[in-house]
């Protein structure tokens, strides 16, 4: 397959894999119930949502960008399926709502990276904490109850035999595999980390792919939005705050670089399960939530720091 | 040659995007009585230096035309005008005889002009053919997709077409320096390039590749393409040349046949000038005790096996081409550069530390780049000027601004710097004011031996004999300097003696009898 | 420095002339909204809500005063808020095992400050971008945070704690003079030591800084250092002031911090600024929170609006900037 042969930034067996097959070992041997079929596709299942915001991320982070946002919006856009779909008794009207609030952040993110030209980080802070404000003023700060059913089947229906969320995060790789490796989206999104300059040298405006990138972001915070409230039943206006960092570390552990345009998407996907893994593992020895929040923390800063190492050898 | 490649660019039926110009048809190998490009009179100005002059020049098809010139001739300028990276500020283009403007690089690509630069502009991530067609990618069949068969295919024929072989589908990135070139003279043909010019491209090549380039001129040669070539290779002028044009100054200073031309001829050409520098210099007539002793000295910048020796009183020149080492070797005695190799002895003392015990032992650097390694612009011309003394002015650690703005109001009026106040950000004063503020900086930090790379750079006359007199009382008062400076006039008037180094090492020392232009040309031009 | 022949010029380093105008506008800017303020609600100037304006505003300047060294070096910490919670829980538990107030403080000064001591290494050996070792650092702290405090919430002080965050000296709140003091003491090491200065020519141009002579990595150390440390102190504010502490105390302290240093007018590009303008931004962005709250404008719109400011803050510094050179 091209992609693991040409795309892969790492000329030896990827750190990532190593990492997985490490944790699997570790977690396999040590914590109980690890390896059961059941806690197995749990773990995969909850990982989708991580997947379908990991995979944007992945592309902003190719562009030397970061979107902070993410968590934030993912929240509010939960929350507008939550309350459109309770308001119209439609699930699709509420899908509607989150995509263009996804999208609109997206926009908004784009436009301030590449037009107004702020730092990424400074401008996705920004634009979280307005995201953030406006969870808490649609939901004035409560959980909205009562959707339709058919919201929160979504979660648990199957298609041939698969969860439902797995079929739409596999669909989302093979689209954004298609997109990154296939399409002149693609081919710009690495040339805006690894040479921006080349684009302006062919004519393109690099600003555009830039904003385009972003969009996708949301978009897909959008999609993930419906998944997040179909599998609580209801939406909460704080729900995904920091789901930004796992879909970051899942890109960084995945071996994707912050500053030279290189990409791996699988690698990401595998920096997914490997975070869900870590999670589940932890949880699993009864470690709280709060210590996997460090862990992942503490994985990120390794991740960098050998990042870092790397593109400097 | 088979040219097929450039058939699907002007095939445009399928609704692809190819972007580019139309294509005019395969390089006429008919004998033109028209250049295919002619500039005349160009000139182009920039504050303080006229970086070309009136400069006239013809390109014909199927020539290698050689642009000879010292550094600071007017090669680079001239170049970036070719391409549409800077605009003339006066003088035409003629198109096969028609005239043209070139103001911009979508003007440049237009009529066929391609420029190889040093810094390549390709994506490393992304595969040859990627690089080769970014922005004129075929299409597939969904809207926005690549056709991948294609573009590979595509990048194949055009890579053939100059005797590349080598699969399109690898990263740019894993190229070497010598294959990314190819690639970039690949993209530049799939644009239909029918100019190219190339800015010392065996730089960093081996004799091989050099070879294989060489291979691949005389075949784009053949087919047509005019290629302007930029050298500083004497060898490689007479090697592969078919014209030669010399540049100094900024203007045009002739164009022989290389049949016709010795390279003593060139030398002569490339630095003959009528001097008239009153350098004020006082020649210390015995040199001090030595104050530097460089040993063996390898760096990861390049250079190898440096020796020097610089005394107190002395002004010690470093002449060479640019990528000779000499900023690196400037830059390894400072503390700024790894040192693998060798020994950097200072007052008697071995270095080992970066930058900043170099300082308080009393090394000065004054970078080349001194808007982006030697001031803080955006700070004041007294913040800058007591920047690397606070240690020496408030030994306590308190810093009282009356005595700095003492300090430093000191400095601006000995060195007669222009500036309307002390709080006046750098930023806003002229190049010669700058520098003074860099030298002056290290003035106020009592520093015992200052290096200086090219002093007088972006400087206009007056200022640079300030500058010099400024050095000469440096020295008088018991300093050592050493000088890089590609500006061999100023090394002759005002350096004690010189050495020069090529391609990473000293080439030879020139003492004070021995110290002539062409004597550092000569030395710092040689194969060995 | 009498000479009459030469024109009056403000020395090097000093809070005049040019910076001078930017922090009058800021002062103006915040004089305006005070107006604007009283007019639109009578309880605006009521000491009550004086007193409470200026006790906010310190606990703001507090965290974001080290802030403010590490924005100069053209850095960002974005783990204070999460730094201020655990050291809060952590010298809160200390209080409450040893009953010694003393060394509660000492341990969130110093929990504070090894914090800020890691995050200048992650900066300075690690040469990871300051942004996201601190972003790092903060889910890392979030965590230790959570997990230690367990759910729970640490009670009761002794009465004498207390008064450092609620209580009153001669009419005002005792964090109004700890602002004053720390407004003094960073301003003093801002412009009047030669770290300092470093500080500020590291900030400008890092490169040159280093070809200077400035030992760079010691100086960015010292700043992260110094960040941490604060927000050490604020936490022990805080827990005087609540008298309380529980794990998410710090997760709405980071953005207004970041906020405040840029309104004050420190640039995130390194080199310009002072602690005095934070001074100023901390309480231009409590006026505007406590208008809002007077104005009976739903709290839930308080992140919305902080984090407009944030953006149009560093829009108008690029925008400035750009002018200057």
């Amino acid at each position: 397959m091209r992609e693991s042969a040409a795309a892969s930034p790492l000329r030896r067996i990827p750190g990532v894999a190593v990492m997985l097959a490490l944790l699997v070992g570790i977690f396999g041997t040590i914590a109980p119930g690890f390896l059961s079929l059941a806690n197995i596709s749990n773990v995969l299942l909850q990982s989708t949502i991580l997947t379908l915001l990991a995979l944007p991320m992945t592309l902003i982070i190719m562009t030397e960008g970061l979107d902070l946002s993410m968590g934030a919006v993912v929240t509010l856009t939960s929350l507008m399926v939550a309350i459109v779909s309770l308001a119209t008794g439609s699930m699709l009207l509420g899908l509607a709502a989150a995509i263009v609030v996804g999208i609109g952040f997206g926009m908004l993110n784009g436009w301030l990276v590449a037009i107004a030209g702020i730092p990424p980080f400074v401008a996705t802070l920004g634009t979280l904490g307005m995201a953030q404000g406006l969870c808490l003023i649609v939901s004035d700060g409560q959980s909205v109850v009562g959707i339709p059913r058919a919201v929160r089947d979504i979660y648990s229906a199957t298609l041939a035999g698969l969860p439902v969320p797995v079929v739409v995060a596999l669909i989302a790789y093979a689209v954004f595999h298609v997109l990154l490796y296939h399409t002149r989206f693609g081919t710009y999104i690495f040339a805006l980390g690894g040479n921006r300059e080349a684009l302006r040298y062919a004519g393109l405006s690099p600003a555009k792919w830039l904003i385009g990138a972003y969009m996708i972001g949301g978009l897909m915070a959008g999609i993930a939005g419906l998944f997040m409230t179909a599998r609580m039943n209801a939406g909460h206006p704080t729900a995904g705050l920091g789901l930004e960092f796992d879909a970051i570390a899942a890109v960084a552990v995945g071996g994707t670089s912050f500053e030279r345009g290189n990409g791996w998407l699988f690698g990401t996907v595998l920096g997914v399960i490997a975070v869900g893994v870590l999670r589940n593992g932890l949880n699993l020895l009864a470690l709280p939530s709060s210590l996997q929040v460090a862990s992942v923390g503490f994985l990120v800063i390794v991740a960098l720091f050998l990042d870092g190492l790397r593109s400097r050898s | 040659m088979n040219l097929a490649v450039h058939e699907p660019h002007g095939e445009s039926d399928q609704g692809q995007e190819h972007r580019g110009r139309e294509n005019t048809g395969p390089g006429s190998q008919a004998v033109s009585a028209v250049p295919l490009l002619e500039l005349r009179d160009i000139s182009k100005e920039f504050p303080g230096v006229k970086a070309l002059d009136g400069v006239s020049f013809p390109v014909w098809p199927s020539e290698v035309h050689m642009l000879l010139g010292e550094n600071g001739a007017g090669k680079s300028s001239l170049m970036k005008v070719l391409c549409g990276a800077y605009r003339a500020d006066s003088g035409e283009f003629y198109y096969k005889g028609e005239k043209a403007v070139i103001a911009s690089t979508a003007d440049a690509q237009r009529l066929g002009i391609a420029v190889i630069f040093q810094e390549f502009s390709l994506v490393p991530h992304l595969d040859i053919a990627q690089n080769i067609f970014l922005g004129r990618e075929p299409a597939g069949r969904l809207p926005g997709t690549i056709d991948r068969r294609r573009i590979l295919r595509d990048a194949r024929k055009v890579l053939d077409s100059i005797g590349f072989d080598i699969d399109p589908s690898i990263k740019v990135d894993r190229l070497g320096v010598a294959q990314q070139q190819m690639v970039e003279i690949a993209k530049a043909i799939s644009q239909n390039a029918r100019i190219l010019v190339m800015d010392e491209p065996t730089a960093a090549l081996s004799d091989r590749e050099t070879e294989l380039l060489f291979a691949l001129i005389a075949r784009l040669k053949a087919d047509g393409v005019a290629i302007i070539y930029i050298s500083h290779r004497l060898a490689e002028v007479f090697a592969i040349g078919d014209r030669i044009t010399v540049l100094r100054d900024g203007r045009r200073i002739g164009e022989v046949r290389p049949a016709e031309a010795t390279p003593d001829q060139l030398v002569r050409m490339m630095v003959g000038r009528s001097i008239d520098l009153s350098y004020p210099r006082n020649f210390a007539a015995q040199p001090g005790k030595v104050l530097l002793e460089v040993r063996g000295l390898s760096a990861n910048s390049g250079i190898s096996d440096i020796d020097i020796v610089v005394r107190q009183g002395e002004i010690v020149g470093l002449c060479g081409l640019i990528g000779s080492g000499r900023s690196e070797l400037a830059r390894a005695i400072f503390g700024a550069d790894t040192i693998t190799a060798g020994d950097v002895i200072f007052d008697g003392q071995r270095m080992t530390d970066g930058p900043d015990l170099a300082a308080r032992r009393g090394i000065a650097l004054i970078p080349e780049n001194r808007k982006s390694e030697g001031l803080a612009l955006l700070r004041s011309a007294g913040d800058n000027l007591v920047v690397a003394a606070l240690r020496k002015l408030f030994p306590t650690g308190l810093f009282e601004p009356p005595r700095a703005f003492g300090a430093a109001n000191d400095l601006i009026q000995r060195l007669r710097i222009a500036t309307p106040s002390a709080r006046q950000p750098v930023g806003l004063l002229s190049g010669g004011n700058q520098q003074k503020i860099v030298i002056g900086k290290w003035l106020a930090a009592g520093a015992k031996l200052f290096i200086f790379d090219e002093p007088t750079r972006g400087i206009d006359v007056g200022a640079k004999s300030e500058i010099f007199a400024l050095i000469d009382r440096l020295v008088a008062d018991g300093a050592a300097a050493l000088m890089i400076s590609s500006e061999q006039a100023e090394i002759c008037h005002v350096c004690d003696r010189a050495y020069v180094m090529r391609e990473g090492r000293i080439a030879g020392e020139l003492s004070r009898h021995e110290l002539t232009e062409e004597n550092i040309v000569r030395l710092g031009m040689h194969h060995a | 420095m009498t000479d009459m022949t030469k024109p009056v010029v403000a020395p090097p380093g000093s809070i005049v002339s040019g910076d001078l105008m930017q922090l009058l506008y800021r002062l103006s800017a915040a004089l305006l909204i005070c107006i604007i303020l009283a007019l639109l609600n009578d309880s605006f100037l009521s000491l009550g809500n004086i007193l409470n304006v200026l006790r906010q505003t310190s606990l703001l300047f507090f965290i974001a005063s080290g802030l403010t060294l590490v924005v100069l070096t053209a850095g960002l910490d974005l783990s204070v808020g999460a730094n201020v919670a655990l050291s809060a829980c952590l010298a809160g538990t200390v209080i409450q095992h040893t009953g010694s107030p003393l060394l509660g403080v000492l341990t969130g000064l110093l929990a504070g400050g090894i914090v800020g001591l890691l995050n200048g290494v992650m900066v300075t050996a690690l040469r990871i971008p300051s942004f996201i070792a601190t972003y790092g650092m903060l889910w890392v702290l979030n965590g230790l945070t959570y997990w230690y405090m367990a759910g729970e919430t640490i009670h009761g002080f002794p009465p004498g704690f207390r008064q450092i965050g609620s209580g009153y000296l001669f009419g005002l709140p005792i964090p109004v003079y700890l602002l004053l003091i720390f407004l003094a003491i960073g301003t003093a090491f801002a412009q009047r030591t030669i770290w300092g200065q470093e500080i500020y020519a590291v900030g400008a141009n890092p490169v040159a800084a280093r070809l200077s002579g400035i030992p760079v990595a010691r100086r960015l150390l010292l700043v992260y250092g110094v960040s941490g440390t604060m927000a050490g102190l604020a936490s022990i504010i805080f827990l005087a002031r609540l008298n309380s502490a529980e794990a998410d105390i710090g997760e709405s302290l980071t953005l207004p911090a970041i906020a405040a240093v840029l309104i004050g007018g420190t640039s995130l590009f390194g080199g310009v600024g002072t602690v005095f303008g934070t001074f100023i931004g901390a309480l231009i962005l409590t006026l505007v929170l406590n208008g809002m709250n007077l104005l009976s404008v739903n709290a839930n719109w308080q992140p919305f609006i902080t984090g407009v400011i944030v953006i149009v803050a560093v829009w108008l510094d690029m925008t400035t900037r750009r002018h200057k050179l």
